[in-house]
């Protein structure tokens, strides 16, 4: 057991996945993954570098998981701002690349100490074109030690940028975990291709394969170019190579959207209320499922670690036909329940919020239960 | 020549199939590019060509090497990664006057670094794929679509501008002349950050709204006070770039924190929740982390989360601390069941947020009691606690005797537990503080109203 950050969990999990280049920009509250990466790196076994701002941070790690590298930049709300633009840009040229945000209080400035939920939005849909891209939201250190190393391991098997969600309150508060009790998959590596053989580096026989690699700087020359472009990476005006690479985009991560669904779930069959909870909020649903619980209630619970694309079926099958009506707790002015509400509409959702940099409280998500659903 | 046989040409396109306009300088720095990689003898594999935005942007198709095309003014930081992570690799950015506009920040701080990459800005004075708009380099007067009137913003002069940044090499050339192949040449040689200036014509816009030919690209460099020269070379052999070691390497994870091999548990309560508030300096988070590690050595459960502003050295430190025979998944603190008080900053600090009448166990630094302070408060002699184990021990020496005295730890077990676990500069300061308290634990100093 030790005590740790979540920030320090999530560098754990980055270097447990083979992690070897960080980049980053300082920004409360996600600078100690920066910190940290320093003295993980002095070693010689990874490159790190502070940038002159957000955008280099991430232009670099596009560039070096181009040259074979596995690279991780951390920031806030502010900094996925600055992120985004170059965020298509890895989408564009199917850059692995494992981004984790921080989140902080509000829009702008915000609250830097403060933490909040705000970004869940934003992260899914943080790039212009609309092209799908997974999200995870880490609930503690361990989870997101977990999702840190199951980020790169998706980033590498589809060839993404992935976006690991965690708040000031995971990122910065210290908490006993025991790492290596946590059962992770084998780590996965990007598809390299025969350098031998004659290689388009956006060569894929079904639109939802991801193509296989080489790295820029190898023994064989390799093109990519954030512009529209052909199976040869160059910028392309035939309609139906634009159309099949734009689908493929899409594909890549809607075809293999079983494998990013990453759920807990606490059923009761017999249950009439399911409370559905991510990131920092969830702790506080635990308990007070533990407590309406004890006091003879029928509650299913579902934790979502993946927030986009939305695991449906997983949330699907914890609202069975008993259940009338879904609580979600969370750390904005009801975001996440406003997306449900367009997906489920065999329950009534019931947003639990709060906004002022604080947590949600166990007793709060009790009183929303035991209050008589609208009807 | 002979040796060069077999090398492909890394610039292979002829000027008639370029997709540039007829006329446009672009075609002539790309000829002029490909005859120095060819004289150096380059292969495809060891070269990137980097393309910023705009008109020179659709370069990589004519190059046989490894092409990067990036986002606007974005060239020169993917440049960088890329030489990281494959340091042996020839790295030229082919960037447009408009692009050392947005990536300006780039271009000195990649200078700064001195980076081993190559800029060539293709400076054409105006906006060409856009339509004509005036660009950072735009000379005085110069007429453009949002220039209408002339335009009025001092020139950029890019080779100073990473010249007093640190840059190893800049020159500036006008593509019509030899110096440009040299120029290119010596920059491609140069260890760390290079950058020629080639002065173009864009004949889709900006020569023809302004009297612009070759001869009066050098009469423009005169008037400006921009020679075409060489303005800086420094024989620098700063490692801008180191290599990027295999994922394989990366550190072991077990030697980032020290792992305790203590196989003593702690039987402790459902749930404590403990607040310290004070001022900087007084060790507050520090004190709370400590506990909070032996605790988890012993294999139970702490969760510590810290309040304090960004001037980390002035105002409040408070930390909450929650202590659990099981996982803590809620880190909000329900109810306190300690509260210690050592300043007047951390007073105000959590009275703003919580009742103090509540919590059972109220300690307060008897320096700072005031008349309005709770009546359920016991005084807490700081001072004298200080003097006996010293400022920097005090807080823990309080927190750990009275978590002690709560019957949750016992007295012989936290001091085996800190002797074990406890690691780093401050570890005398912090046995010293558990050995008071464990020693002081059956005193009622402090303790009674």
């Amino acid at each position: 057991m030790e005590f740790i950050t979540g920030n320090q969990a999530v560098v754990r999990g980055a270097l447990k996945a083979g992690c070897n280049y960080v980049a980053g920009y300082p920004i409360t509250p996600a600078s100690s993954i920066l910190n940290e990466c320093v003295t993980a790196f002095d070693n010689g076994a990874g490159t790190i570098i502070q940038t002159e701002d957000e955008i280099a941070a991430i232009g670099q790690c596009i560039a070096a998981s181009m040259a074979g590298a596995k690279p991780l930049t951390a920031t806030s709300g502010p900094g996925l701002c600055l992120y985004s633009e170059n965020i298509g840009f890895a989408q564009m040229v199917e850059a692995p690349l494992v981004i984790v945000d921080c989140q902080r209080m509000g829009p702008a400035t915000g609250g830097a100490t403060a933490t909040g939920d705000g970004d869940v939005i934003f992260a899914g849909n943080v790039t212009p074109g609309g092209y799908p891209l997974p999200v995870f939201a880490a609930t503690d250190a361990v989870s997101a030690y977990k999702l840190t190393y199951l980020s790169f391991n998706i980033a590498e098997r589809l060839r993404t940028p992935v976006i690991l969600l965690t708040s000031r309150d995971i990122a910065l508060t210290r908490q006993s975990v025991d790492l290596d009790a946590v059962q992770l998959p084998p780590v996965i590596k990007r598809q390299w291709a025969d350098p031998d053989a004659s290689f388009s580096p956006y060569e894929y026989d079904s639109i939802e394969n991801v193509p296989d690699f080489l790295p820029i700087g190898g023994p064989v020359p390799v093109r990519c170019t954030g512009s529209i472009h052909g199976p040869d990476g160059l910028l392309t005006n035939d309609r139906h190579a634009i159309d099949r690479k734009l689908a493929h985009l899409s594909a890549k991560i809607m075809d293999h959207r079983h494998e990013l669904t990453h759920v807990d779930a606490d059923r009761d069959p017999q249950a009439d209320t399911l409370i559905l909870s991510y990131g920092v909020a969830d702790g506080a649903a635990r308990d007070a499922v533990d407590e309406l619980r004890s006091q003879g209630h029928r509650i299913t619970h579902l934790t979502l670690y993946t927030l986009w694309p939305m695991p449906e079926q997983a949330i699907r099958n914890a609202a069975s036909v008993n259940v009338t009506r879904i609580i979600v707790p969370e750390l904005n002015i009801g975001l996440y329940a406003e997306q449900l509400r367009r997906v489920i509409h065999t329950a009534d959702i019931q947003s639990i919020t709060r906004i002022d940099g604080g947590l949600i409280r166990p007793e709060q998500i009790i009183e929303a239960y035991t209050m008589a659903p609208c009807q | 020549m002979v040796e060069t046989l077999d090398i492909p040409d890394i610039m292979q396109a002829d000027r008639h199939d370029m997709g540039f306009c007829p006329g446009c300088t672009h075609t002539r720095v790309l000829e002029t590019l490909g005859r120095v990689l060819k004289k150096r003898n380059l292969k495809p594999q060891d070269v990137c060509i980097v393309s910023d935005i705009g008109c020179i942007g659709i370069a990589d198709r004519y190059f046989t090497c490894h092409t990067f095309h990036g986002l606007h003014g974005r060239s020169v930081t993917y440049a960088e990664g890329l030489k990281r992570a494959r340091p042996d690799l020839t790295v030229i950015v082919l960037i447009g006057d408009g692009g050392c506009g947005i990536g300006t920040g780039h271009l000195v701080h990649t200078a700064r670094r001195n980076a081993d990459i190559t800029v060539i800005v293709c400076n054409n004075f105006n906006f060409g794929m856009t339509g004509g708009q005036h660009s950072p380099t735009t000379p005085p007067c110069g007429l453009t679509v949002t220039t209408p009137h002339g335009a009025d913003a001092h020139v950029m002069d890019i080779c100073s501008t990473v010249t007093i940044n640190g840059a190893a090499f800049a020159a500036r050339c006008s593509a019509y002349t030899d110096a440009c192949e040299q120029q290119l040449s010596d920059a491609i040689n140069t260890p760390g950050f290079a950058l020629v200036d080639v002065w173009e014509l864009c004949v889709a816009h900006y020569v023809g709204r302004n009297k612009l030919n070759p001869k009066v690209l050098t009469d423009l460099s005169h008037q400006l006070s921009l020679p075409f020269d060489v303005i800086a070379r420094t024989h620098s052999t700063v490692p801008a770039a180191t290599s990027t070691a295999p994922a394989e390497n990366a550190p072991a994870v077990a030697g980032i924190t020290r792992r305790s091999s203590i196989r003593k548990s702690l039987i402790l309560p459902r749930r404590t929740e403990i607040i310290v508030a004070g001022s900087a300096g007084q060790r507050i988070r520090s004190a709370c982390g400590v506990i909070g590690t032996l605790v988890t050595a012993a294999n139970a459960h702490a969760a510590q989360c810290d309040d304090f502003p960004i001037t980390v050295r002035k105002g409040f430190s408070v930390s909450s601390l929650v202590l659990s025979h099981k996982p803590i998944r809620n880190y909000c603190l329900m109810n306190p069941n300690l509260v210690l008080i050592l300043s007047d900053d951390g007073h105000q600090r959590i009275a703003q947020t919580m009742d103090l009448a509540t919590p059972p166990s109220v300690y307060i630094n008897d320096a700072i009691i005031r008349v309005d302070t709770p009546r359920t408060w016991r005084p807490l002699p700081l001072h004298n606690i200080e003097k006996a184990v010293g400022k920097n021990a005090a807080s823990l020496a309080i927190l750990a005797r009275l978590i002690v005295q709560s019957g949750m730890i016992d007295p012989n077990v936290l001091m085996e537990l800190a002797t074990e676990a406890l690691t780093g500069r401050h570890r005398d300061d912090q046995l010293r503080a558990i050995a008071w308290a464990t020693r002081n634990a059956s005193s009622q100093e402090g303790s009674n109203p």
